[in-house]
């Protein structure tokens, strides 16, 4: 069984078999176990640029070697073993690991939760009636309510924007409210705004300042004015501060001198 | 009348919020005006275009539409999204109802008054059903692909015009469904690249269609047919508000330039039956954008960004041609917003979300003093030796605008409220410091509070609730004590206004809206006596020092006076009304606001609006019709006969206007409040520029 000297070239072994001609079936079952069985090529031209080298050096001198099948076909399903066993653990170790994951969030996520009998009295009185609570509470501390409800709430309509709960605790009465609709809301309202403005004030507007407006009068006047807003009072005025305070400082010690 | 030191304030930056929407209720006669910051006021104009009511406003309730109902109900929707109702009689809001849309652009009353039609942000159309005590969603029509800008009923209620961005569109409302599309050109027959903005629609009972654009077009379209029929062009900004009568012959437009037209149906030759729309008349009494029109059927109403509410009544729909028939302009307001303290001249100013006290400055100079009333004698003006001084800026937390606030006359104590709640402060003065100490714990009952007052001796505090009931609270050194509540009388809800305590702290008078002047006796705390109705409201009321008068001044000019232990009105106010007032004092425009009185000179009432101020010197014959109203004083070289035969008891003076507030803080001090108008209009935003030829 003569096996073809491969060529040094980094072309795949299904263009090499397809170049040179496939001198035995063996090599031919033996590169296709090959291409079928690995899942990375790098793997199966390993084996092949081994036998590259070794066959480079003894080029002109000595006869190529002699392959059986069998052996051949022993150390492909050895590959083939190895390279599943090599996938099978890289997948328990990838399983334990997510497993790990899940354990962690649940255990931070019972941490952040509030204790069970208060949610079954949520679930309870959130599935017999929803009624308006009339109590009030400052801003602050129902932001800091919705946020805590929010992971803990169980039913959400849809539809609801607002979903009022029956208190549950002591003397409370709260609201719970989804921030997600609320931002929704504000993001409207914001575009709304801006939509006015831009089409009364924005660019392509002709609109003039105050100032001028006023000025218009003061500029046809046969004797012409000064504009409406002549003087700026509002230009330094942390330097004109500065000023009174030295000023009376300097006063002072010009008395306190003077009278000694 | 003797001399007074005075003290010109000008340091209060009041400066209204523009007017966004006007709605005119024929039946009742009543305006309701809303305003950017989200207050609703209700004007009545058969009661000389008085304010008589209001709803404060909210940081998120920016209104874009306002709407009156069958049966005296108005309903408001803005850019949160919500449809509101407001309750008249209570002043408060009845409810608010999410459409679902996003902000609500623009909203629609049917002929009937049954149905309300809403326009959105997301271009759909959504009905709802007007029920007795809500309203209901009924159904969304076509969604369009963008906002819906405006919204108008065809007369029988079977088709609805609705104007968005670059289109109008015809809906049937059986079906919901668009029956037209009308495009609308973006520039008068060129191109341009900014988009049209349909500001107004108008729809006809013949089937036209009147629109209105940001392109500055008036344009009449046939609904049947879909096609435009008339264009006119008559500005070169926006044009954005429209408004038709009832009669359809007339309509009338407002432009972003501040120009106001007036469109009417004419003949074509005199005696042809054809008739078209011809623009008659131009208005020009704003300087700013004019956003929201009304038609009465007698006058125009206009409003917009430069905070003045016209009204132009039409030459020829009135019938005398009186002062009735003049044009109005309603710049100040009709309450007070100022209180004093006179033991320490401290004054409060009340802004929509703060408050600022100011010490007023002093002068140790003497100089000529104002001779009131004398032409060519003017006063010195006086240095200040300390200026005026601003001890404290109060921020309100929250979202709402404040509604009434008031100092103690000795100075220590500050109140305020809100709608959801009311606010106490103590001050404490050490040398030229002040610090400021909160009252909490405040009872519910008192928020939403219409008119705060502190007694004379400052101990106690008098709140009139929106409830229509009156809580009399003392203050003790650094809490309070509730004393007692006067209930509103038959059951009825109706809110107090105004309110005056006599200064030796027995009497306390309340006005509401309807019901006359009632008296209550603090030492007793029980009803004393009711002054009969009248049917003008009151727009001020005092109780004078030791005979313990009471002065009510009513929104036609006319002035009471009612003497509070006798329980009848008093032999000088039965002379007067017996006589009847100078006719220009009856022609005043603005209504009266503050009432005092001299501590020395029981004879005198000090009085004044926004442009005058007057002391009544009851001592002196009335003037009759033909004598001169407003005569100062003649000068010393005449002879004493004259004098004293043109010398009458109405001493008016319009040196400072216009004034917002003015009072007697000693026996020889006055202080005046003044806001001049182009202070107000330096503040305002930027107006459409006019190029005017050589400059």
């Amino acid at each position: 069984m003569v096996q073809l000297r491969p060529r040094a070239s980094r072309v795949p072994a299904s263009a090499m078999v397809d170049e040179g001609q496939p001198a035995s079936e063996e090599e031919e079952a033996a590169e296709h176990g090959l291409l079928l069985g690995q899942p990375s090529s790098g793997a199966a031209a390993e084996p092949l640029e081994e036998e590259d080298g070794e066959g480079d050096d003894e080029f002109d001198d000595e006869a190529p070697e002699e392959l059986t099948f069998a052996s051949a076909q022993a150390e492909a399903r050895e590959e083939e073993r190895r390279v599943r066993e090599s996938v099978r653990r890289d997948k328990t170790l990838l399983k334990e690991k997510r497993k790990r994951r899940e354990e962690l969030f649940i255990e931070q996520k019972k941490r952040k939760l509030l204790p069970d009998n208060i949610l079954e009295k949520l679930t309870t009185a959130g599935q017999t009636r929803i009624k308006k609570s009339s109590g009030k509470l400052k801003e602050a501390t129902l932001q800091k309510k919705k946020e805590e409800y929010e992971k803990g709430s169980v039913s959400k309509n849809a539809e609801e924007k607002v979903q009022k709960v029956q208190s549950v605790g002591q003397n409370k009465s709260y609201w719970a409210l989804r921030l997600k609709d609320q931002d929704l809301r504000d993001s409207r309202q914001e575009a709304a705004k801006a939509f006015i403005q831009n089409s009364l004030y924005g660019p392509g507007t002709n609109r003039t300042t105050i100032n001028k407006f006023l000025s218009l009068e003061n500029k046809r006047l046969p004797v012409k004015k000064a504009a409406a807003q002549f003087l700026n009072s509002a230009w330094g005025t942390q330097k004109k501060q500065n000023a009174k305070r030295f000023k009376r400082r300097w006063m002072v010690r010009k008395m306190k001198t003077s009278k000694k | 009348m003797g001399e007074f030191k005075v003290h010109r304030v000008r340091f209060f930056n009041y400066v209204p919020s523009g007017i966004r929407c006007v709605a005119y209720n024929n039946q009742s006669n009543r305006l309701a005006v809303s305003r950017t910051d989200g207050t609703v006021e209700i004007y009545n104009l058969s009661a000389n275009y008085f304010q008589e009511k209001f709803f404060p406003g909210h940081e998120s309730r920016a209104t874009e539409a306002l709407c009156w109902a069958k049966g005296q109900r108005l309903f408001s929707a803005g850019l949160n999204g919500e449809i509101i109702e407001y309750d008249l009689q209570a002043l408060n809001i009845k409810y608010a109802v999410d459409a679902f849309g996003g902000p609500i652009w623009s909203m629609a009353i049917s002929p009937h008054g049954s149905q309300l039609l809403v326009g959105c942000e997301d271009g759909s159309v959504k009905l709802f059903q007007i029920t007795l005590d809500k309203i209901q969603f009924e159904r969304n029509f076509d969604r369009q692909k963008s906002r819906i800008l405006s919204l108008s009923w065809h007369p029988s209620g079977t088709h609805v015009a609705a104007g968005s961005i670059d289109y109008i569109s015809v809906f049937d409302v059986k079906s919901g469904s668009a029956v037209h599309k009308m495009l609308v050109d973006r520039q008068y027959m060129s191109v341009s690249k900014r988009k049209c903005i349909i500001w107004g629609v108008a729809f006809l009972s013949d089937g036209t269609v009147i629109s209105v654009d940001s392109a500055g077009k008036v344009q009449f379209w046939d609904s049947a047919t879909g096609t435009l029929v008339k264009n006119h062009l008559i500005a070169s900004a926006d044009v954005q508000s429209i408004a038709v009568s009832d009669q359809e012959d007339s309509f009338v437009v407002g432009t972003a330039e501040g120009t106001v037209f007036h469109f009417q149906l004419v003949s074509v030759t005199s005696n042809s039956s054809e008739k078209q729309w011809v623009r008659t008349k131009p208005f020009q009494h704003h300087t700013h954008d004019v956003r929201a029109v009304a038609h009465s059927p007698t006058a125009l109403i206009s409003g917009g960004t430069d905070t003045h509410l016209v009204i132009r009544p039409l030459m020829e729909k009135v019938e005398v041609k009186n002062y009735d028939a003049a044009l109005r302009k309603i710049t100040f307001p009709h309450r007070r917003l100022i209180s004093c303290s006179k033991k320490r001249q401290l004054l409060l100013f009340q802004f929509a979300h703060h408050l600022e006290l100011w010490r007023l400055g002093s002068t140790v100079a003497t100089g000529k003093p104002w001779k009131f009333l004398v032409p060519g004698k003017n006063g010195d003006t006086l240095p200040l030796s300390k200026d005026a001084d601003h001890l404290l800026h109060l921020k309100t937390k929250g979202p709402e605008n404040i509604i009434c606030s008031c100092i103690s006359p000795c100075g220590s104590w500050i109140a305020y409220s809100t709608t959801s709640r009311f606010f106490l402060y103590r001050l404490n003065y050490e040398h030229d410091n002040i610090s400021l100490q909160r009252v909490s714990k405040m009872p519910a009952f008192l928020r939403s509070a219409l008119q705060i007052l502190f007694s004379e001796d400052s101990t106690k505090l008098f709140v009139a609730s929106n409830q229509g009931s009156l809580h009399v609270i003392r203050l003790l050194e650094g809490s309070f004590k509730h004393l007692h509540t006067f209930q509103p009388q038959s059951g009825t809800v109706e809110s107090m206004c105004l309110l005056a305590v006599s200064p030796d702290g027995n009497w306390l008078a309340a006005s509401g809206t309807s019901a006359g002047v009632h008296v209550y006796n603090i030492k007793h705390l029980k009803l004393h006596c009711t002054v009969p109705s009248y049917n003008f409201p009151v727009t001020a009321l005092a109780i004078a020092p030791n005979t313990n008068n009471l002065v009510i001044a009513h929104s036609d000019q006319q002035v009471f006076e009612y003497s509070i232990p006798d329980k009848q009105y008093t032999e000088w106010s039965r002379t007067i009304q017996k006589q009847g007032f100078h006719y220009l004092w009856l022609q005043r425009d603005t209504p009266i606001t503050h009432i005092s009185f001299h501590p020395k000179r029981p004879m005198h009432i000090l009085l004044h609006d926004a442009y005058m101020f007057c002391i009544i010197d009851k001592s002196l014959p009335l003037p009759n019709d033909k004598t001169l109203l407003y005569n100062p004083l003649p000068p010393t070289n005449e002879s004493d006969v004259i004098r004293r035969r043109t010398a009458h008891a109405f001493k008016i003076s319009k040196i400072y206007k216009p004034l917002l507030f003015m009072d007697l803080l000693d026996e020889r001090t006055l202080v005046a409040v003044e806001r001049p108008l182009d202070d107000i209009i330096a503040q305002l935003p930027p107006p459409i520029k006019k190029k005017k030829f050589g400059t």
